[in-house]
């Protein structure tokens, strides 16, 4: 009979459990007078020191004033309550999604083109949420695109690698061998080849699946294959895949107090990874995106349908900092600040291979 | 008695697990009593949650009954992700392949496609291990790498539409969409998943058991696998009942495409799978090899994973990870139950069971 007893004690406390959790209808108590946002990430999670963690950074220099390492971000707090979600699998995705629109959320941020659809399907089901979708691109009228010309930024990389290489072969190192990527590519060609008519480029793509952007190994790989056909700067766009560049030129050593080879690193400033060996990183600013749009919506002035950030608005941009200005000559600066002069105000068109 | 006792340590690792969680989350500077109450109220309010829950277990039914099939005759089949996988992508491919035919003659054709793809990938270890006596674990794990590469490379190369850099197929026709619950439930939000998949997946369970413990065969293959030289004795070819388990078993994880493509996503999407076959492993362990237990078990891990987002999201220090430290505890106190076994026997409140 004992034993029935201990049976029934569980059973009280597991009911107990479950009765805690219904009666929790309010959850986290969020302030609700003040803005809410939620964020929700693409699979890499926050701290993938690139794409995601530029989103992140945004955010949370719309809710504190800071960047997520504690520095100030130079922008005012917005006074909005910030939650964030890793889905961590693509199946979670969209209940994470809704998990803030069936809590009323204001703005909903869905980091990464590989959201669209299920940004879409939730959009409409919840038309009075305002979303934005980085990277991404949708027509619906509560949904906001945040996407960059990426290709204007790897045209001003591409101009200050054919001003480095000595071999006049430069390498392009893509993740997954998609639209998006070739938009790098194609800028980064045509900038090198209106330096240097003549110069050779060596694309290659580390896979065809989401695993590409993961892989520096592989990475690596394709870099020392580039740099064995004569490549001596590598402008990389592979996320974490692009490490291996890095690894890569380190290892080809030093001549004289400089690098034999470089690497350009992209979407974050990756300057100081390797410093020495990094020319410069084409920096997409998603920071900034998210942050405009938090700010948007906190001023009432929302808009649906595309936000597009260049060269003019800050959205991309060349990194130069301590760890790379003795790399670069003073005049390929100037070329390369001219070019971007001429592509704002539309003297010069790069070429967008998402277009085509 | 027995299935009181069958229940009661499974019972026990669940409250322990929780309890466990439960200091760590205080560790990590959170209310536990906020969290969980965080967890079961979004698993638990209606009809969302619910829903949300019930779309979550289907695929783990499906895999926990898989493994119990095979474990019951004595084999460890750990391929259920592979088989999955390619159950998924047969019945997407049907879809597909024969979009304009009438709902009446697609569905079944996408049903047959999932359970074949999923009992052919089932069956190829299974043959191994009849015939060749190969390992039955070293080649379902190795069987699943070589599905989700295989399916990775005809999604892109083959079923992508062009341009498209999502890693999914082109989607099934319009006919082999199966109905939503909210259908016919009033109160049940369409947008939730949830499907006839489900009702499909308890109708499988009473399969399941009557299979096993109603019919000749089914007390072959338990033969098989409670003593196979004692079954082979008795004149039940051992090599048979390894085939027809292992293909029973990968039929019951391909099925797993049903939900996934014809109620879900309506095509075929790379890597859709959050390690369903894997955690089927625990399902099954969990619900005892007993197709009651599986939905149980099913259902718990289906909570823990609705409740992870609130969870990571709306508390302030504790992330998605510790509901997946909770998941572990748990399968960790289950695998471990003779340590809640020794104390009980010891003091006399129950007797020493024989299994």
């Amino acid at each position: 009979m004992k034993s029935y007893l201990v049976f029934v004690l569980l059973l009280v406390c597991l009911f107990a459990l479950f009765v805690s959790g219904c009666n929790r209808e309010d959850y986290g108590a969020d302030d609700k007078s003040k803005i809410r946002v939620g964020i929700v990430f693409d699979i890499g999670g926050k701290d993938d020191r690139s794409f995601n963690a530029a989103a992140w950074a945004g955010a949370r220099c719309a809710e504190t004033g800071k960047w997520p390492d504690g520095k100030s971000c130079d922008k005012p707090a917005l006074g909005i309550v910030l939650r964030d979600i890793e889905p961590g699998n693509p199946t979670s995705i969209e209940p994470a999604m809704r998990a803030f629109a069936e809590r009323g959320y204001d703005l909903i941020v869905g980091v990464g083109f590989a959201q669209t659809p299920i940004i879409e399907l939730v959009a409409r089901d919840y038309p009075n949420i305002r979303f934005a979708i980085v990277d991404g691109v949708s027509s619906l009228p509560n949904v906001a695109s945040l996407v960059f010309k990426e290709h204007e930024g790897s045209y001003l990389v591409g101009m200050l690698a054919a001003r480095t290489t000595r071999t006049g072969t430069i390498g392009f190192l893509g993740g997954m061998d998609i639209g998006l990527i070739h938009r790098f590519k194609e800028g980064y060609e045509e900038g090198a080849r209106a330096v240097n008519p003549n110069i050779r480029v060596i694309p290659n793509y580390v896979g065809v699946t989401d695993a590409a952007w993961n892989n520096p190994g592989k990475g690596k790989e394709i870099a020392l294959a580039q740099i064995s056909k004569g490549a001596d700067v590598i402008f990389t766009a592979a996320g974490n895949s692009g490490l291996g560049a890095f690894d890569a030129v380190e290892q080809q050593g030093m001549l004289n107090g400089r690098a034999t080879h470089f690497v350009i690193g992209v979407d974050s400033n990756q300057n100081m990874v390797k410093p020495g060996f990094v020319l410069t990183s084409m920096v997409k600013r998603v920071d900034n995106a998210v942050y405009e749009i938090i700010k948007d919506v906190v001023n009432g002035q929302f808009k649906a349908g595309f936000h597009v950030y260049g060269l003019d608005k800050d959205g991309i941009a060349y990194a130069m900092d301590e760890n790379n200005k003795e790399l670069i000559p003073e005049e390929a600066i100037k070329q390369a600040e001219e070019a971007r002069k001429k592509i704002i105000s539309g003297e010069i068109k790069v070429s967008d291979a998402m277009m085509k | 008695m027995s299935l009181f006792r069958e229940l009661i340590f499974p019972l026990i690792a669940v409250v322990a697990a929780f309890f466990v969680g439960g200091i760590l989350i205080l560790v990590i500077g959170d209310n536990p009593l906020q969290a969980y109450g965080l967890l079961f109220g979004s698993a638990f309010s209606w009809p969302v949650g619910i829903g949300y829950t019930l779309f979550y277990a289907t695929p783990l039914i499906f895999t926990g009954l898989a493994v119990l099939v095979a474990f019951r005759c004595g084999l460890l089949n750990i391929g259920a992700e592979g088989q999955l996988y390619i159950g998924a992508f047969a019945t997407a491919w049907v879809g597909i392949t024969f979009a304009g035919l009438s709902p009446w003659l697609l569905i079944p054709m996408c049903f047959i496609a999932a359970i074949l793809g999923g009992g052919m990938w089932g069956a190829i270890p299974g043959v191994l291990k009849a015939r060749f006596g190969s390992h039955e674990v070293i080649n379902t794990i190795m069987l699943n790498f070589i599905a989700v590469a295989l399916l990775s490379y005809f999604t892109q190369y083959h079923y992508k539409s062009p341009g498209d850099p999502i890693m999914q197929t082109v989607p099934i026709g319009e006919g082999a969409h199966i109905a939503r619950l909210g259908g016919f439930i009033p109160g049940l939000p369409e947008f939730i998943p949830l499907n006839l998949a489900f009702v499909l997946a308890l109708i499988c369970c009473g399969l399941v058991y009557i299979f096993l413990w109603r019919t000749k065969w089914g007390y072959e293959l338990r033969a098989t696998g409670t003593n196979p030289s004692a079954a082979e004795y008795g004149g039940i070819s051992v090599r048979k009942q390894i085939i027809v388990a292992m293909t029973i078993s990968g039929a019951l994880a391909g099925m797993v495409g049903i939900n996934e493509v014809l109620g879900y996503r309506y095509r075929y999407y790379d890597g859709f799978s959050d390690n369903y076959g894997f955690t089927g492993i625990a399902v099954a362990l969990l619900g005892r090899n007993h197709p009651v237990g599986v939905i149980i078990s099913a259902l718990l891990f289906a909570i823990l994973q609705r409740g992870g987002i609130p969870v990571d999201a709306f508390t302030e220090h504790v992330t998605k990870d510790i509901v997946q430290v909770l998941q572990g505890t748990i399968i960790l106190f289950v695998a471990a139950e003779a340590f809640f076994r020794g104390p009980f026997a010891k003091f006399g409140l129950l007797k020493r069971s024989k299994v």
